[in-house]
C-alpha cells in the first residue's frame, strides 16, 4: 500500500491513440509515392524531399524556441537558458507535422526547372513562406486555416512558374508538359472550350495510371497513391467523408461535362471520364492534402459539403480556366470556406434542412455553370 | 484517428464470470450525514444509544426533499468521524460498532401478500419515502419522485445495461438474484397499473438472455419481457435507453413521464421488493472492486457504510508497482475520484475501480472531429472548447452544452488527449450565468 493517490475529473479511460499515430501514419501513407519518386528521378527527388525537409523542420524549430521563450520577468536570462527553455517545449510531433507537409510540398514541385539552379531558391521560398505565412503565423500545429504544402506550392509557381519543366525523366517514356497541358496545347487552332479535350485521344490511359506521364515528381504514379489513400482510410486518419463527397461531385460534374463534349466531337465518354479522373494532382491532393483534418470543417455535413465544394471549384478550373490544374487552388478555396461552415450560428453536427440546401447550392451551381458554360460556349472562342 | 467510439476495452467480462463474494460485515461501520442531494441533517440519536438494524436514526434535508438516515448493523452508536464521502469531501460520518447479532428493528413490520395487493401508487411514495430509497445505479434519485408523476404510464423500462466499462455489480445481481428483479418488476406493475415492463439487456450478454428466457417462462403471461440493446457506451443513459427500447425520442428539458415511459434501475427494483414485502431500507449492496491497479479484482456483497480500505484489503490490496493510482468511486467514465482510500460506501456506490495513473501531455486539437462524431447528444464539443478559450458567451449559449450529459466520450475520444470534458463543464458554468 505504498502508492500515491492522486485525483483527476471524469473520465478516467482514454482511447489508445495519440497524436503522433496518427502524424506517422500519414507519413506511412506517403511513403510509397515517395520512394516511387526516388526511384524515378533519382538525385532531384532527394534534392527536393532533402531541401524542403531541412527547411520547414528548421523553421518550425525556430518558432517553437521562439514560442516557448522565457517571457521577460524583470532579471535576464542568459541565451543559454533561453534556448534551454525552447527546447524543453519541443515534442515528437513538431517534427513530424513540418515532415508531413515538407514531403507533401516536394511531391507536388517539378523535378527541374529551367535554368536547373533555379530549383533550389523554388524549393527553400516555397517551403518557408508555406510553413510561415501557411502555418507558423497563425499558432503552429492545429491553428493554421490553409494547407502549408498547397499555400507554398503556390507561392513557388507564382514566383517561378515561367521556369517550370515537366519534362525531365530518367525512367519510363518522356512527354513533355503535364498531360493537362499538353492535351490542350498540342491541338492547336481548335481553341474552343470543349474542341480542346480532343488531344486527348492520344494520351493512352495506361500511362496515365502507371504514371509514364510527366508532371509534378508525386502526383503521376496512380497506384501508390492510392495505395496510401487506402492506407489512410483503414487507419482512419482521413475523413472518408471528405473523399466520398468530393469523387462523388467530382464524377457527376465531369460526367455532365463529357455528355455535352462527346455529343459535339469525336470522343469516348469513358475515356473522358477515365482522363479526368487520372490526369493530373487530383487523386494526390485529395488523399493528402485535401483530408488534411486541421484545415477541413469539423462536422460531418460540413466535411460533405467541404468535398463537393473543392470538387465544384476543380472541375470549373479545369473546364472553363486558364490553368490547366486546378486541384491546389481548390484546396485552398475549400479551406477558405472551412470556417464558414463551422460557424456556430449555423453548425450542426448532424444533417438540417439548411445543409441539405447548400450541398445542392453547390452541385447545382456547379452543374449549372458547366452545362451553361460548355453548351453556349462550346463553339465560341475562348 | 477520426471515428466515432463504439467500443470502450474493459474487463468486465472477466469479472461478470466471478462470483459474488459475501463480505463479513465489519466491526464499525459508518453512515454518512450529508450526501450529494442533502447538505443539512439532524441526528435523533446520541452517543452511547444501542441501536437496531434499519432503525431511522435521523433525517437528511435536501433542496426538494428529505430523507431518513437508517442504520445498516444492529450495534452502538460510538460517535462522529469525518470522511470522505463519494462526491469527494470530507463529511462527517455517524460511527456505529457492530454487535454482529443482526436485530431488525421491531416496528419494521413485514406485510401480509393481501396487504401489498390493497397498496395504492399513494401508498408506494409513502414507504419508499420512508425506506429512503434511491437510484441505485449512481444518480440517487429519490425513487418516489417517479411514482408521484401524473401521467398515465403505458410502458416501465428496467435499465439493466450497465454501459460503464469494468462495472459488473447489476451484472452479478441480474445473474443471481434473478426471482427479486422479476418479483420488483411485478410490484412495478400494480403500482403503476401498467403490465408492459421490459428489461433492457445489451445484446451482447448471452447468459444474462438465456436466464432471463428461461425464468420468464414461468412467468408466461406476466407481460415482463426482455429488450435487447445496443453494446454501446452511453446506451444506459435514459434517454438512449428509451429511443433503443421503445423508439421514442425524449426532448431536452423533458421527462421520460410525458412520453408515458418510467425507467429503473434494475437494483432499485430488486431493493423495491424488500421495501414493499418487508418494509426494510437498503442495507447491503453489491459492489465490483477492480481495475489495473488492484491485485485480486473481485465482486462483493457488503453492508453499506463498509470502509474502502477494507474492501481494497479483501481484494489483496494495490498492485505493488509503485505506480500513481487513481481511485474512482462509480464507473471510470463518469465516476468520482477520491483523494483517499479513507473512503465510506455509500449505497449507490456500485463499485471501486482503481487505475493506474497516466496523464498524457496534451497536444494542440488538430479538429480531427472525433468529438463531434462521439457525442451522444449531438452537440460540438471542440467549437465549445474554442468558445470557452475565447471567453465568448454568446458563442457558448448557441453551442446549447446545457444538454451535455458529461459522459465524457469527448475527452475519451481525443487525439490530442485534450480532456475536452472539462471545457464543457466550464461552459455549462457560463451558460447559466444571465
Amino acid at each position: 500500500m505504498t502508492s500515491t493517490i492522486i485525483v483527476e475529473k471524469a473520465p478516467h479511460l482514454r482511447r489508445k491513440d495519440s497524436l503522433a499515430r496518427m502524424l506517422i501514419d500519414v507519413l506511412i501513407a506517403l511513403a510509397p509515392t515517395a520512394v516511387f519518386a526516388v526511384v524515378v528521378y533519382g538525385f532531384d527527388a532527394v534534392r527536393n524531399l532533402g531541401v524542403s525537409w531541412a527547411t520547414m523542420v528548421l523553421a518550425e524549430f525556430v518558432f517553437v524556441l521562439i514560442q516557448n521563450r522565457i517571457k521577460y520577468d524583470g532579471t535576464k536570462h542568459s541565451f543559454k537558458e533561453q534556448i534551454k527553455a525552447g527546447v524543453s517545449g519541443y515534442s515528437i510531433n513538431n517534427l513530424l507535422a513540418p515532415s508531413i507537409s515538407a514531403v507533401i510540398f516536394a511531391l507536388i514541385m517539378p523535378a527541374r526547372l529551367d535554368p536547373y539552379y533555379l530549383i533550389y531558391p523554388a524549393l527553400i521560398a516555397g517551403s518557408l513562406f508555406g510553413i510561415v505565412i501557411g502555418k507558423l503565423v497563425f499558432g503552429g500545429n492545429g491553428s493554421n486555416i490553409f494547407n502549408p504544402a498547397a499555400v507554398g506550392m503556390v507561392f513557388a509557381k507564382l514566383c517561378f512558374g515561367s521556369h517550370y519543366v515537366y519534362n525531365s525523366r530518367s525512367f519510363y517514356v518522356t512527354t513533355g508538359g503535364t498531360p493537362l497541358t499538353n492535351a490542350i496545347t498540342e491541338v492547336s487552332g481548335l481553341n474552343s472550350l470543349t474542341g480542346k479535350w480532343t488531344g486527348i485521344e492520344s494520351v493512352p490511359l495506361a500511362n496515365l495510371f502507371f504514371g509514364q506521364v510527366g508532371g509534378t515528381i508525386g502526383e503521376a504514379f496512380k497506384i501508390t497513391i492510392l495505395i496510401g489513400m487506402a492506407y489512410l482510410l483503414i487507419r482512419k486518419a482521413a475523413d472518408w467523408r471528405i473523399i466520398a463527397s468530393y469523387l462523388g461531385t467530382f464524377i457527376v460534374v465531369m460526367s455532365l461535362a463529357g455528355a455535352i463534349i462527346c455529343t459535339r466531337e469525336n470522343l469516348s465518354f469513358f475515356r473522358f471520364l477515365a482522363f479526368q479522373l487520372l490526369s493530373g494532382g487530383m487523386l494526390f491532393g485529395l488523399a493528402f492534402m485535401l483530408t488534411d483534418p486541421v484545415t477541413s470543417p469539423i462536422n460531418s455535413p460540413s466535411r460533405f459539403i467541404y468535398g463537393a465544394f473543392a470538387a465544384a471549384v476543380t472541375c470549373i478550373i479545369r473546364l472553363f480556366g486558364a490553368l490547366p490544374e486546378g486541384m491546389v487552388y481548390s484546396i485552398l478555396l475549400g479551406n477558405l470556406i472551412a470556417p464558414a461552415l463551422d460557424y456556430y450560428k449555423w453548425s450542426s453536427s448532424r444533417w438540417n434542412r439548411r445543409y441539405v440546401i447548400i450541398l445542392c447550392c453547390v452541385i447545382g451551381v456547379a452543374l449549372l455553370a458547366t452545362g451553361l458554360g460548355l453548351g453556349f460556349g462550346g463553339e465560341v472562342v475562348a | 484517428m477520426i471515428s466515432k467510439a463504439t467500443h470502450i476495452a474493459d474487463t468486465k467480462g472477466l469479472l461478470g464470470m466471478l462470483p459474488t463474494i459475501e463480505a463479513p460485515s465489519p466491526d464499525y461501520l459508518f453512515i454518512a450525514t450529508e450526501n450529494a442531494r442533502c447538505s443539512k441533517s439532524e441526528i435523533f440519536i446520541k452517543e452511547g444509544d444501542h441501536v437496531y438494524l434499519g432503525q431511522t436514526i435521523g433525517m437528511r434535508h435536501g433542496a426538494f426533499f428529505d430523507q431518513p438516515i437508517h442504520t445498516t448493523c444492529s450495534g452502538t452508536f460510538v460517535g462522529i468521524e469525518k470522511h470522505y464521502h463519494r462526491s469527494g469531501k470530507l463529511v462527517p460520518c455517524l460511527k456505529f460498532l457492530n454487535d454482529h447479532l443482526d436485530e431488525w428493528d421491531p416496528s419494521l413490520k413485514p406485510r401480509t401478500q393481501e396487504e401489498i395487493d390493497a397498496l395504492t401508487k399513494e401508498d408506494y411514495v409513502e414507504i419508499l419515502k420512508n425506506v429512503a430509497s434511491v437510484g441505485l445505479g449512481g444518480s440517487s434519485f429519490p425513487t418516489y419522485v417517479k411514482f408521484q408523476g401524473k401521467h398515465e404510464i403505458k410502458t416501465i423500462l428496467v435499465n439493466a445495461i450497465e454501459c460503464e466499462p469494468y462495472v459488473s455489480a447489476d451484472h452479478r445481481l441480474m445473474l443471481e438474484k434473478p426471482e427479486d428483479v422479476i418479483e420488483g418488476c411485478k410490484l412495478l406493475q400494480k403500482a403503476f397499473q401498467c403490465t408492459d415492463v421490459r428489461i433492457c439487456l445489451k445484446s451482447k450478454y448471452h447468459d444474462l438472455i438465456e436466464v432471463y428466457t428461461e425464468i420468464l417462462k414461468r412467468h408466461h403471461g406476466s407481460g415482463i419481457t426482455i429488450c435487447r440493446v445496443g453494446n454501446f457506451y452511453p446506451q444506459g443513459w435514459e434517454i438512449a435507453m428509451i429511443k433503443a427500447a421503445t423508439g421514442i425520442e425524449v426532448e431536452t428539458r423533458h421527462l421520460p413521464g410525458e412520453y408515458g415511459i418510467a425507467n429503473f434501475n434494475v437494483s432499485t427494483v430488486a431493493a423495491l421488493v424488500q421495501a414493499i414485502k418487508y418494509n426494510r431500507p437498503v442495507i447491503e449492496r453489491l459492489v465490483s472492486v477492480t481495475g489495473d491497479g488492484i491485485r485480486y479484482p473481485s465482486n462483493f456483497k457488503i453492508r453499506i457504510g463498509t470502509q474502502l480500505a477494507a474492501l481494497i484489503d479483501m481484494c489483496g490490496g494495490f498492485n505493488d508497482d509503485g505506480k500513481e493510482k487513481v481511485v474512482i468511486l462509480g464507473g471510470p467514465m463518469m465516476g468520482a475520484s477520491v483523494p483517499s482510500i479513507d473512503c465510506i460506501v455509500s449505497k449507490t456506490v456500485t463499485s471501486c475501480i482503481i487505475l493506474n495513473a497516466e496523464a498524457p501531455k496534451e497536444e494542440p486539437c488538430i479538429r480531427c472531429g472525433s468529438c463531434v462524431l462521439s457525442c451522444p447528444t449531438h452537440l460540438e464539443p471542440q467549437q465549445i472548447m474554442a468558445a470557452v478559450k475565447a471567453n465568448d458567451k454568446e458563442r457558448i449559449k448557441a453551442l446549447k452544452p446545457l444538454t451535455c450529459i458529461e459522459c465524457g466520450l469527448c475527452t475519451y475520444v481525443c487525439t490530442s488527449k485534450i480532456r475536452v470534458t472539462d471545457f464543457i463543464r466550464r461552459a455549462k458554468v457560463i451558460a447559466k450565468l444571465p
